[in-house]
């Protein structure tokens, strides 16, 4: 969202020109292609599933609950029981924490409509852990210690479920944090605030500093500068890197460099005080990661791993271009 | 069963990544002129249709199937369109069985696809990520696809709570790799196959990029794929006489499982829980009852494969392996090996041929008529080993909750 201007339901760049274009079949053919869409927009409405939202807005957390079984629905989707010939249910609230029901998924590649969102997590929350039957409560789960990764987000979990400052009854409105990275003193405030959290700039973590790493660095920066070295103009790799512009701190357990990403070209340098100010820092505990990259390797596939540490979404797309370089500077290559 | 049903004939498209040279219109229409070919029939020897279509936000346009009926010589008869998720083939296939056994009809055409790769995304300029917002639509409005879904999530879900309680089973890569590689070797003998041409070795598999850790690397997933496939069913008697016609062999249906499990995940009640896919299991142990088989019984399974990890669970669910030790496909040898069999041996026994066709992975995946090409697979490798029994499988919606199973037996005058 830019200034005062609206967020819209559809993007603005969320289109295509009104065309019709010649594309080749398999059988060397050519064949017409019409550039249209689908295209519905809805107010859509809540209706009975309106009550918990509301709740939402108000940072609450609402259940329904059978009066005769005893079940709770979480969220609140139906106010009638199934399982007892539809018995009115009737509303309960519910406590802002909860067990993660089984390890959540990571989304990575996200859909259309998700583009520039991911990495995130999702998964079932179970919150009415006193009732004995209980449906999940769906959520978004973040984590104030960078990028989700595989490992936090663990079957058995205990979560505090945080809401968003500014709600608009929308299931964003909520999400759930690792209880342990809640300073203690607010672990029962209910509601818990997301401004009362450090989610946006995590701590970078700290890398041990092991002396028999210090070769898997030296022949790392080797690669790095030797890939870099090849990157010339109007090549492939130099199209990867056009219109990006980063300095990346890198701290391994064999030392420190800085990545730096400008006019199509990429430089790697040991630290050094001339080094302006890093846009992020990613860490990783063994810098052979970086000589893997350079053979044809992947450095978002250590992320996701959560072998290379990333603070946060906006570093990610960063790594998506580097993974590219070294399949560009084949091409080049093979091409000469 | 009220009426025995049989199978007359089946064929598909090539399965293609993408189809420029024909719309979804083209598509039905090849797949149904090479059934029909294939079992010397005309439009004219039809009762009625049953339409497998996914989804109509894919073929961009609402009632899909209406265009249909007049280019597949289907004008003035019956036709129902079926969509239920990723088993629209099969509930399609399920449903022109039913038409059959209740007598209402004797000979039942049933089309299935789907053109999924004409979607496209411009931010990314590629189709991909308009393909999956696409299949997000299948999560509902209120909670789910607003925090993001996607389809991988679904099955990646059921793999990852399955592991929780079940670890060191799906969650070995090697194990993994390995049925990738076999697969992949299956798919190379299917000249339909969207993959024939590829080569993946287990390594390749295990260095592939990841689309989830820990159990979906590129290499494990389905793909999406543009094709159609179609079936003729038809009662006992007009099926002995449609044979005549082509002396190929009848293909019985014994029997057909299904189950839907509830949308909503939780603990207890009639919730889907999160390590299991009770879909599936309770499908497949329908179909064996109404068939009167046990898995013991069954030598070829075309299972619905939408990652590999989750056709592990499925063929535990089913009760070829045990659940929490699937890796016995690999570890036990349960898993036929292609190049052991070639094309005309029937698997030994303890050993099952688990999707010759290269399966959703290397085969194919339009989803409205995925599990065509299962059953169009089965039956032609049931007829080609001389195999009795054999099992198509197809799971499908969010968090893989719809499930189905068909039992499938070669007449014995076929043997
Ligand atoms: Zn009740």
């Amino acid at each position: 969202m830019k200034g005062k201007e609206k967020e819209m339901v559809i993007p603005r760049d969320f289109n295509l020109p009104k065309e019709v274009s010649e594309v080749r079949g398999q059988d060397g053919k050519p064949y017409l292609q019409f550039n249209t869409g689908m295209l519905t927009l809805y107010k859509q409405t809540y209706g009975e599933l309106s009550r918990f939202f509301m709740a939402l807005r108000e940072a609450r957390l609402i259940g329904s609950r059978c009066k005769t079984c005893g079940q709770v629905m979480v969220p609140a989707a139906s106010w009638h029981c199934p399982n007892c010939n539809f018995a009115e249910m009737e509303e309960v609230a519910l406590p802002h924490r909860g067990v993660l029901a089984a390890t959540a998924p990571i989304t990575f590649f996200p859909s259309a409509s998700f583009v520039g969102q991911a990495p995130f997590c999702r998964g079932y929350v179970d919150v009415a852990t006193e009732a004995k039957i209980a449906s999940f409560l769906p959520c978004r789960l973040r984590t104030t210690t960078g990028i989700p990764r595989p490992g936090i987000f663990v079957k058995g979990l205990e979560l505090k479920l945080v809401f968003e400052d500014k709600r608009q009854g929308t299931i964003l409105d909520i999400f759930g944090v690792p209880m342990v990275e809640i300073p203690k003193e607010l672990r029962k405030k209910e509601p818990l605030l997301a401004s009362a959290l450090n989610l946006k700039a995590p701590p970078v973590p700290k890398i041990k500093a092991e002396a028999a790493l210090k070769p898997a660095l030296a022949s790392a920066l080797k690669a790095m500068q030797g890939m870099a070295a090849k990157i010339k103009s109007g090549t492939r790799a130099e199209k990867d890197l056009a219109g990006r512009k980063h300095v990346i701190k890198v701290k391994t357990g064999g030392g420190e460099f800085d990545i730096k990403i400008e006019r199509g070209k990429l430089a790697v340098n040991g630290s050094s005080p001339r080094t302006p100010a890093a846009d992020f820092t990613m860490t990783v505990e063994n810098p052979a990661v970086f000589s893997k990259w350079v053979a044809g390797g992947s450095l978002s596939d250590a992320v996701m791993e959560g072998e290379l540490w990333l603070p946060n979404l906006e570093a990610f797309p960063v790594l998506y271009a580097l993974d590219r370089l070294p399949r560009s500077i084949r091409r080049d290559q093979e091409e000469k | 069963m009220m009426r025995k049903v049989g199978i007359v004939n089946a064929a598909i498209t090539e399965c293609r990544g993408r189809w420029v040279e024909k719309t979804y219109w083209g598509l039905f229409q090849e797949a149904v002129r090479a059934t029909l070919a294939n079992a010397k029939m005309t439009g004219d020897d039809v009762d009625s249709v049953v339409w497998g279509i996914y989804n109509d936000i894919f073929e961009h346009q609402a009632i899909p199937e209406s265009a249909l009926t007049g280019l597949v010589a289907m004008t003035n008869k019956p036709g129902v369109r079926v969509t239920n998720g990723g088993a629209t083939g099969f509930y399609a296939m399920r449903a022109a069985i039913a038409e059959v056994a209740s007598g209402m009809v004797d000979v039942v055409l049933c089309a299935g696809g789907e053109k999924a790769t004409d979607c496209f995304d411009p931010v990314s300029q590629s189709p991909t990520p308009m393909v999956i917002n696409t299949i997000a639509y299948s999560w509902d409005p209120f909670f789910e696809n607003p925090l993001g879904a996607t389809a991988n999530d679904s099955y990646m879900q059921m793999c990852l709570g399955y592991n929780d309680s079940h670890p060191g089973d799906i969650g070995d890569p090697l194990v993994r790799a390995k049925i990738v590689e076999k697969l992949c070797r299956q798919g190379n003998r299917n000249p339909y196959a969207q993959r024939r041409n590829e080569k993946v070795t287990v390594e390749q598999v295990m260095n592939s990029r990841w689309i989830i850790p820990p159990f979906l690397r590129l290499l494990e997933a389905c793909m999406y794929t543009e094709g159609a496939g179609a079936v003729v069913f038809a009662s006992e008697d007009k099926a002995r006489e449609l044979a005549e016609r082509t002396g190929e062999p009848i293909v019985w249906v014994r029997g057909v499982g299904a189950a839907n499990e509830a949308y909503a995940v939780g603990r207890g009640g009639y919730y889907k829980p999160l390590d299991r896919i009770v879909s599936d299991r309770l499908a497949a142990e329908r179909a064996y009852e109404m068939a009167g088989v046990r898995p013991a019984d069954i030598k070829i399974v075309e299972l619905h494969d939408a990652f590999v990890a989750q056709l592990m669970i499925t063929m535990g669910e089913m009760g070829f392996v045990p659940i929490g030790r699937t890796r016995a496909l690999i570890d036990d040898g349960i898993m036929a090996d292609i190049d052991e069999l070639g094309d005309s041996k029937a698997p030994p026994d303890g050993q099952i041929l688990v999707n010759p066709s290269g399966g959703l992975i290397f085969g194919g995946h339009f989803v409205g008529g995925s599990n065509m090409f299962s059953l169009w697979s089965a039956r032609k490798e049931m007829i080609a080993r001389q195999v009795p029994l054999a099992l198509v499988h197809g799971t499908g919606a969010i968090n893989a909750c719809y499930g189905g199973a068909i039992v499938l037996e070669l007449d014995e005058r076929g043997m």
